[in-house]
């Protein structure tokens, strides 16, 4: 009988411990606002010697997953035509928006755009910008379209913290797109 | 009447053999406890193998077999419920000079057998690693340690992060059950080990197959069960120090312990543990991986307290690691996988290094936990055990954030706090019969997790209730088992979509059964069956994942549809053991209603890094069948040679397909020469042994960015002893050398295989000073 008792009593207290230790998960999930995206990815070309912009963009507001992309334009251009191509990134999940291609001209030692056409006669590009070190940047610069045709240009914005050398080698890809393009 | 004729026949032959050897007046005697209780043990079976001679344990735990000639006997215990124990007796000692029959002198060895309760299933197969075998392990991972038991391998995310795998099955659907209390962490996650300090235990046992009904839901591979030594009560203060070295990576690792009773205090135990370790750059044959390191800083304590019928014990532990991510493995898309593919080996390079920078991952375990019993005088015993679990769990990624805000508040990218209450209540019953034994339990868990970072998993409550029956009947050389077992589980999920709350609920709930049978055809040998089921509800990544898993570079989608799975494993297996050959063999099928898996999706997945295969959880009905074989036969004196063989087919029954990540097939071969005694050592051996692992040819076509790697072939070496400095004092020595030739070689089942070579040679020391009891 003592023992029943010493027993139930025991029991109460696991139950008391077991639910004054309860929690609502739900009450604390926030948005995060500390984890970076790039969301938006606007290349703007602008034809020598005019004022005319051109931009083309790839857009996924809310990230990876969710939603799928809202927007990847094809790049028209001009046959034989040089431009002035000025890259945007955008990290559009956040209010404000959050400008990314700031961030990477002030860690311009750490980041490398890569343009890559196929097939190559499609378009020349010739970095416009360099970095503390002397390396390309990418952020500005000059393309070149060729004849008419299509084609792909791959933009690649390479993070290289610690590694940058000015080949794409070293580090990994923050951005990665394969945009059509159409040489008229 | 053949009861009566078969009794005189016995008596017969002992007289027999009495008349004809008139020396065999020696006797073994002694009583049986409960080792966790010290409770006597009724009923249970003592036997001496080889002699066809048992006997059974008196109301006080107590039994006797008289008439035994002079020699050395194997001595075994065997309680259903309990492990079986086993001891050599030596009853040869003096008795040339002593041995006259008119005198009537004996020789006599009081036994006291102390038995190991244990609650896996008797007919499923428990292999135990403990003593020298558990030894030989010590400084290395808790997966690691597991490696050496037939049909159990690793899935591994470089050298330092590796997971248990048993038959196959890994992660949430194999259970561990640390100290008696189900371990909770983010088991889901592949790079995600078991947050446990091996040296903790000084017995790690695995049942192989579904065991759902006594452990619950994720048994469905099986269960680890890591158990320490139960607490000295009233014995004398004693304590051991554990040194162990590395040669790769350079890593040390320290651990001791200081355990006794209380002076003056009867009934009092404690003990007091602590492990630090601490290792540098991993290195594969040709070159070091950067970032590699480990810094692990564990400790342990213990007391309990014993009165008669009554025990309560606490723990608690706390596990600490840091562990470096090869800085090598992070890429950013497809293309930076297939250029460190086409590579062949990493492009970054590195010397060594104790450095960890990032990536990393920071995770710490507490574990709490109370357990109390009472054995009622009349045989009925209520066990309690509370217990609660704190798992904080940081990744680092290897890029800081772009905004130097925010890089400078050095926060993780993913953290994962896991709270995690459990509550057993379990009452055995008081043996019907001396026959009938059973146990009725009521198992809870409440968790909660809550994440913050890179979105990844929601937070979320869950709930679980299960109730259980087991029943073992013994008769004879017989003994069955049967028991069921229901769960009821409650989730409610919350994540943010689109930059507002979304919230889930779930429930789950399954019945579970199992039934087997032991036959003990002779002490040699005998036979198991078993049929299990278990079950295991979708876990969160399963149900809500939604990005790019970079370690796999594949986007994930979860779906919050699917439901539970079913596991029904029957497993066999058969069981030879004399003095020089020692031989198992078991098979086992075990077909999964429902298996979640990732599917791959015909259309890639676009994001802004490129596009991602697609792949997204689907359920399927999925068997696992294979055979394990071990065996050891000491063909010349003192040489012993002992194979492991683990043979595993896994199919996708619904899509007529194999699955991915299945271990490939092994065989292990040692050869052991051991020496009782030379000069002032003990224990001596020497072992050389061959690991070979086969080509995973069981894999879905093109469903990977490589094709599983080819066979190899690994060389190991070891050696060691005992030096009796006093008579309460030891010390052990061992030393190892693992892949010997300095192989290079990629595991199917490392998901770093895609950006290095495996690690290469390691040679290790190691020391255990052991003072007092």
């Amino acid at each position: 009988m003592k023992m029943n008792r010493k027993l139930t009593w025991m029991l109460l207290f696991g139950v008391a411990t077991l639910f004054t230790q309860c929690k609502d998960s739900g009450d604390e999930v926030e948005v995060d606002d500390e984890n970076e995206l790039i969301t938006s990815v606007t290349l703007k070309f602008t034809e020598s010697g005019t004022n005319t912009v051109t931009s083309f963009s790839y857009k996924d507001p809310d990230g990876d997953g969710g939603n799928a992309p809202t927007k990847f334009d094809t790049v028209s251009l001009k046959a034989n035509t040089s431009y002035t191509l000025a890259v945007e990134f955008l990290d559009e999940s956040k209010t404000p928006v959050d400008n990314i291609t700031e961030e990477i001209t002030e860690k311009s030692d750490e980041h490398l755009l890569v343009f890559t056409p196929s097939p190559a006669s499609l378009l020349t590009y010739t970095y416009g910008d360099k970095d503390k070190n002397n390396y390309p940047i990418g952020l500005t610069g000059t393309a070149k379209a060729g004849v008419a045709g299509t084609g792909k240009l791959k933009v690649q914005l390479r993070h290289q913290p610690n590694a940058k050398n000015g080949t794409p080698g070293p580090g990994s890809d923050d951005v990665n797109l394969d945009f059509n393009v159409k040489v008229k | 009447m053949k009861k009566y004729f078969f009794l005189i026949l016995s008596l017969a032959v002992i007289s027999l053999g009495h008349a004809q050897n008139p020396t065999c007046a020696c006797f073994i005697r002694g009583i049986v406890k409960d080792q966790h209780s010290g409770q006597p043990v009724v009923g249970a079976t003592v036997l001496l193998i080889g002699k066809n001679t048992g006997v059974f344990t008196d109301d006080k735990g107590r039994y006797e077999i008289r008439n035994l000639c002079p020699g050395t006997y194997q001595l075994e215990a065997r309680i259903v419920g309990y492990n079986a124990y086993k001891q050599t007796i030596d009853l040869t000692a003096g008795h040339e000079e002593n041995f006259n029959l008119e005198e009537q002198e004996v020789h006599l060895k009081d036994v006291e057998i102390t038995a190991h309760r244990t609650d896996a299933p008797s007919s499923q197969p428990l292999t135990t690693l403990s003593g020298n075998d558990l030894e030989q392990t010590r400084g290395q991972a808790l997966g690691e340690s597991l490696k050496g038991i037939t049909g159990v391998t690793t899935m591994q995310t470089g050298s330092s992060i590796s997971k248990p795998v048993i038959h196959g099955l890994h992660s949430n659907r194999v259970l561990i059950m640390n100290n008696g209390v189900r371990q909770e962490g983010q088991q889901w996650g592949s790079e995600h080990a078991p947050e446990i300090d091996p040296f903790v235990a000084t017995r790690m046992s695995v049942i192989k197959g579904a065991a759902g009904v006594r452990y619950g839901s994720d048994a469905i591979g099986g269960v680890i069960l890591v158990e320490p030594e139960e607490l000295p009560f009233n014995k004398p203060l004693s304590g051991e120090v554990n040194l162990v070295g590395f040669s790769n990576g350079r890593q040390g690792v320290a651990s001791s312990t200081l355990q006794g009773g209380v002076k003056g205090l009867s009934g009092f135990g404690w003990r007091a543990q602590g492990t630090i370790k601490r290792g540098g750059n991993i290195r594969t044959p040709n070159y070091f991986l950067d970032n590699t390191g480990i810094s692990e800083k564990n400790f342990s304590i213990g007391a309990g307290y014993r009165k008669k019928g009554f025990g309560i014990d606490l723990f608690y532990s706390r596990f600490d690691t840091k562990i470096g991510i090869f800085s090598g493995s992070h890429i950013g898309s497809v293309t930076d996988l297939l250029n460190v593919i086409n590579n062949g080996e990493p492009f970054v390079k590195s010397g060594f290094s104790y450095k960890i920078g990032r990536p990393n991952q920071n995770v710490t375990h507490d574990l709490l936990k109370a357990e109390t019993h009472y054995h009622f005088k009349d045989g009925n015993r209520l066990q309690w055990t509370i217990a609660q679990q704190i798992n904080n769990r940081n990744e680092y990624d290897l890029h800081v954030p772009r905004n130097d805000s925010i890089a400078s508040l050095n926060h993780p990218e993913l953290t994962f706090k896991l709270h995690t209450l459990t509550n057993d209540v379990i009452w055995d019953h008081k043996p019907i019969a001396g026959k009938i034994s059973g146990q009725i339990g009521v198992s809870t868990l409440y968790q909660y997790n809550l994440m913050t970072g890179r979105p990844l998993i929601p937070n979320f409550n869950q709930f679980n209730i299960g109730i259980f029956w087991i029943e073992r009947y013994v008769k004879n050389d017989w003994e069955f088992e049967a028991g069921a077992r229901y769960d009821y589980r409650t989730l409610s999920t919350h994540r943010i979509v689109s930059r507002k709350k979304v919230s889930n609920d779930f429930t789950f709930s399954n019945g579970s059964g199992t039934i087997g049978a032991t036959r003990n055809f002779s002490p040699n040998l005998s036979a198991r069956l078993n049929a299990g089921t278990a079950w295991r509800a979708p876990n969160v990544s399963e149900l809500f994942s939604d990005g790019v898993h970079h370690g796999a570079a594949a986007f994930e989608k979860g779906d919050s549809t699917l439901h539970p799975e079913k596991a029904l494993n029957t497993i066999a297996s058969v069981k030879y053991a004399s003095e020089k050959l020692t031989i198992e063999i078991g098979g086992y099928y075990n077909y999964i209603k429902d298996f979640i898996y990732l599917k791959p999706q015909p259309d890639p997945i676009l994001t802004v890094r490129g596009a991602f295969p697609y792949f997204k959880y689907t359920q399927t009905d999925a068997s696992f069948k294979g055979i394990d074989i071990s065996g050891a036969w000491q063909f010349v004196k003192n040489l012993t040679i002992t194979s492991k063989l683990s043979y595993l087919r896994a199919y996708d029954k619904r899509n007529d397909s194999y699955l991915v990540m299945i271990p490939a097939n092994r065989l292990d071969n040692q050869l052991k020469y051991e020496l009782p005694e030379l000069g002032k050592w003990h224990n001596l051996y020497f072992s050389a042994g061959n690991l070979w692992v086969a080509h995973q040819k069981r894999v879905p076509p093109a469903s990977d960015f490589l094709p599983p790697p080819a066979a190899y072939s690994l060389w190991n070496i070891q050696a060691g002893g005992t030096i009796h400095i006093s008579e309460k004092q030891q010390l052990e020595v061992g030393i190892s050398v693992t892949n010997l030739f300095n192989t290079v070689y990629r595991d199917y089942m490392n998901r770093f295989r895609y950006y290095s070579d495996d690690i290469g040679r390691n040679a290790s020391l190691r020391i255990k000073w052991k003072f007092g009891a």
